[in-house]
């Protein structure tokens, strides 16, 4: 009976050292690859970050606003040529609902055509 | 019955149970780090760059500073078989020194350091020469991907990645204390900052300023939504180019800003009920006051109503009602806005009000209009968006915030109300026109001071500045910008007072961002030129 147990206890033990080198290298590889795809993401991050800089960079407005006065003419907007859709009169309304017209008396800086920008002055305010 | 185990036995079962209880404690132990600390089993990388600061950024969450990857290159001269050569091609690959390398590489020091802060290009540079004894220790370097463009509000960090100047040093401890992965969003707003920038660059072209700044203010919350002063500098490089200058007018400098000071004595005598808007004042060619004598810029008529002692910016008019408040009054006002003492915001870069220490009633008269009184256009900003917010103090910030953000009543709701009024009077009907924007009613004061000269004695070189704030039914932004000794052109008929230069200034800012800050638009009439 003691030879049987003092058999079943060391291979128990032999059992349980191999599982245990087993289990130790296979963490021990999961842990380098755990490691390679954590400084993968890093970089990965880093790079990303870069990136982002340098897209801010190059859509910074500066750039974009010489890039389309150069390639494209575009130009600033005069503000009387912006409006909201809610200013806008429905079909079949008095223009304004005759509201009383207020306006500025200068001019905005503007590259609309000349004979459109001047406005009427009121000084009511 | 069975005999009792003998001691041989025992001892046997000792030894085995021993075992089990070993067994059973290296079971417990795999378990528990199998399933239990998964964790603990992965080792942090080592050769990672720390990042260390925050992002900042601005209120739409555009980047505006970060944290790249870069490398100190430091060399083993001894194993340099040319010295000079390797301190010469390190120079050119690193931008470093070439006379200093070289007289490092030559000297018995076995450790130099050539370059901080290299970004990878310059060490792909550096690493393609084939010199052996390199060593690339990781860092990071500070970016700003907008250069110029925030420099004056943004400031820089030094090579070990503290604040030196601007929000970086003012906001130091939030961008350290926020982990790497952290951003500071500040008030700032990056459409508005660029064109701030680029108006007040042109305007400082066209009217061959020395210097020009400006600021847009928010004046429920006091975020400031942009911030700039010329001439600026490149945080990314690592020397100045000429006339750069880290200098921040509008927070560093004090001024004596002229006509736009206005404003507060208006406001206090109408607070203290002193005039009345349709009262008639005498102008004349001068008002004597003891040995001194007030002038006019312009010619004025020989009497103005009160509407239009502010309306045409008149001295002697504004001198009269700020005598009638008093020295004392005034005084008290003046501290109750926070003009005699620095503004406190995050920009670490402030200045201390001058203001005379007797303050008699010469001193009451001219510091009505502006002269004898020098505080920084930021003070000065906040203290204006305290009289038109509806009266409430504020205090400039440069970190969003959302919700009002006014504190004491400096004056009532009336008085501010009244005071929009006569804004866009001056505006409509007085010095400012050419800051009119139509569809946006925009309100304001022109300012235009002598500077004092080195003697003491004031010059014929102006600061001129405008404040405007808009719409002017429900301010909710204050434009205001600076030009340093503007002078005239032909277009202005060779007049450079503020509002020739700095009044169009404001207007272009204003008519630029109001779109894109959503503010809603007044119908306007268009008529044709010839109608």
């Amino acid at each position: 009976m003691v030879r049987v147990l003092n058999f079943v206890c060391v291979a128990l033990m032999g059992i349980t050292i191999l599982a245990l080198y087993h289990v130790s290298e296979r963490t021990r590889v999961e842990r380098v690859q755990l490691s390679r795809v954590e400084q993968r993401i890093a970089d990965k991050r880093v790079e990303m970050s870069v990136l982002q800089a340098q897209w801010e960079q190059v859509s910074r407005p500066e750039r974009i606003q010489k890039l389309a006065e150069s390639s494209l003419g575009m130009g600033d907007t005069a503000t009387i040529q912006l409006s909201s859709l809610e200013l806008l009169p429905r079909r079949g309304d008095e223009p304004l609902d005759g509201a009383q017209i207020r306006s500025a008396n200068a001019q905005g800086p503007t590259q609309a055509p000349v004979q459109l920008v001047k406005v009427a002055a009121h000084t009511g305010m | 019955m069975t005999p009792p185990p003998t001691v041989f036995q025992r001892r046997i079962v000792i030894g085995a149970a021993i075992c089990v209880m070993g067994f059973a404690l290296v079971a417990v132990r795999l378990i528990d780090v199998t399933l239990f600390r998964p964790g603990h089993i992965a080792g942090k990388p080592s050769d990672r760059v720390e990042i260390s600061r925050a992002d900042l950024a601005d209120r739409n969450g555009a980047l505006m500073a970060r944290d790249l990857p870069a490398s100190d290159l430091y060399v083993r001269p001894h194993m340099f078989d040319d010295k000079r050569r390797a301190a010469r091609d390190l120079a050119a690959a690193t931008g470093a020194d070439e006379p200093r390398l070289a007289q490092m590489f030559l000297s018995k020091r076995p450790y130099v350091l050539v370059a901080r802060q290299l970004p990878q290009a310059e060490r792909d540079k550096a690493s393609h020469l084939g010199l052996s004894g390199l060593e690339f220790e990781p860092n990071t370097k500070r970016y700003y991907p907008d250069g110029r463009m925030t420099s004056s509000v943004l400031g820089v960090t030094d090579p070990d990645g503290k604040g030196v100047s601007g929000l970086e040093l003012g906001l130091d401890s939030k961008l350290h204390a926020d982990h790497a992965d952290s951003v500071v969003t500040t008030s700032l707003d990056m459409r508005v900052q660029f064109i701030l920038a680029h108006e007040a660059e042109a305007s400082m072209a066209m009217f061959k300023a020395r210097a020009a700044g400006g600021l847009v203010m928010d004046i429920r919350t006091g975020e400031i939504l942009g911030l700039v002063s010329l001439p600026d500098f490149d945080p990314n490089a690592r020397s100045f180019d000429a006339g750069d200058s880290t200098r921040n007018l509008m927070a560093q400098d004090v001024y004596e800003l002229g006509s736009v000071f206005k404003i507060f004595s208006f406001a206090l005598a109408l607070e203290d009920h002193t005039v009345r808007l349709d009262e008639q004042l005498p102008i004349g060619n001068g008002y004597k006051i003891g040995k001194f004598t007030i002038h006019e810029a312009e010619h004025m008529p020989a009497t103005l109503s009160v509407r239009d002692v502010l309306g045409q910016s008149s001295n002697i008019g504004t001198a009269q009602i700020a005598l009638r408040s008093g020295p004392d009054r005034q005084r008290a006002f003046l501290m109750k806005v926070g003009l005699l003492s620095p503004v406190r915001s995050e920009l670490p870069e402030t200045a201390r009000p001058l203001y005379p220490t007797h303050w008699g009633t010469i001193e009451t008269a001219t510091i009505g209009f502006g002269h004898g009184i020098s505080v920084s256009p930021l003070a000065f900003a906040a203290a204006a968006a305290s009289i038109v917010n509806g009266g409430r103090r504020v205090q400039p910030t440069f970190l969003k915030h959302t919700g009002d953000a006014r504190g004491d009543q400096v004056i009532s709701p009336e008085t501010s109300a009244t005071m929009r009024e006569l804004l866009r009077y001056v505006v409509t009907d007085g010095t400012g026109k050419k800051a009119d924007v139509p569809g946006y009613d925009v309100g304001g004061k022109t300012g235009s001071a002598e500077k004092v000269g080195p003697h003491g004695k004031y010059t014929h070189n102006l600061v001129t500045s405008f404040c405007g704030v808009f719409p002017i039914e429900a301010p909710r932004y204050l434009v205001f910008v600076v030009l340093d000794e503007p002078h005239g052109t032909k277009e202005t008929a060779g007049f450079a007072l503020a509002g020739y230069t700095a009044a169009p200034l404001a207007g272009h800012v204003i008519s630029r961002i109001a779109p894109l800050l959503g503010v809603p638009m007044n119908p306007v009439s268009v008529v044709k030129e010839n109608s």
